[in-house]
């Protein structure tokens, strides 16, 4: 009978996808590449993300973490290594980009 | 009684942490010009061997570490991240490191197991 909750407390990855691609249009959908704001939209960004993720009100803890680059030829590569327990944690990462830049955003949910 | 247990043991160190994942980007990338085609190679070598490095402590915590290299070219770049933890246990550190021809940035982020 208590197993039946697991599904309520997995990390639910296009649940989580969404509230990325949403707080990413929101903040900068539309903007072009302006060096004095970008500061400002990473901050916003991830703190959209992640508060719409409390919402959620999972037993979770969540790291959400935001690169944007400008579009200038250059090579970007990211990765990431987790060391948690399979069954419960989970993440999720979105690329977006427009004209000028490129925006990723991850999320890793822990469970408690 | 019980809870004698010095508080270094559940507190995230970050200083020990970041001498850690200094010593594994020299390794792995140290004295390298930025190539295309290793650097896939490179932020799985780094991420894998901070994370092991990390482990060995053998503290109670479960670990997630991010690596970014961004070729030296004039473009602007730009990473935030925020967490939703506990902040008397949990904790992160950033190392930011460059050469020549690149920068790598790796952030480790430990969150406290019950």
């Amino acid at each position: 009978m208590d197993e039946y909750q697991e599904e309520e407390t997995a990390f639910a990855v296009e649940e989580v996808s969404k509230i990325i691609k949403e707080s990413v249009e929101s903040a900068i959908g539309g903007n072009a590449y302006q060096h004095s704001r970008v500061h400002q939209w990473t901050t916003t960004v991830v703190e959209q993300c992640l508060s719409q993720l409390s919402k959620l009100g999972k037993p979770f803890k969540y790291i959400v973490t935001c690169v944007i680059m400008q579009k200038n030829g250059a090579g970007l590569q990211t990765s990431s290594a987790c060391f948690w327990d399979n069954t419960t944690d989970g993440s999720c990462a979105v690329r977006w980009e427009n004209k000028s830049m490129y925006c990723i955003v991850s999320v890793y949910g822990l469970a408690i | 009684m019980e809870e004698y247990n010095s508080g270094d043991e559940v507190l995230f160190n970050a200083d020990e942490a970041s001498v850690s994942v200094k010593e594994c980007i020299e390794g792995v990338i140290g004295g390298t010009d930025y190539n295309q085609n290793k650097v896939n190679q490179w932020t799985a070598s780094i991420v894998e061997h901070s994370l092991t490095h990390l482990v060995k402590q053998g503290r109670s915590f479960k670990y997630i570490v991010n690596c970014t290299i961004m070729q030296k070219s004039g473009a602007g770049l730009h990473t935030a991240n925020s967490c939703y933890w506990d902040t008397a246990t949990d904790g992160s550190c950033t190392v930011r490191w460059e050469n020549r021809t690149m920068y790598c940035v790796v952030s480790v982020f430990a969150v406290a197991v019950a």
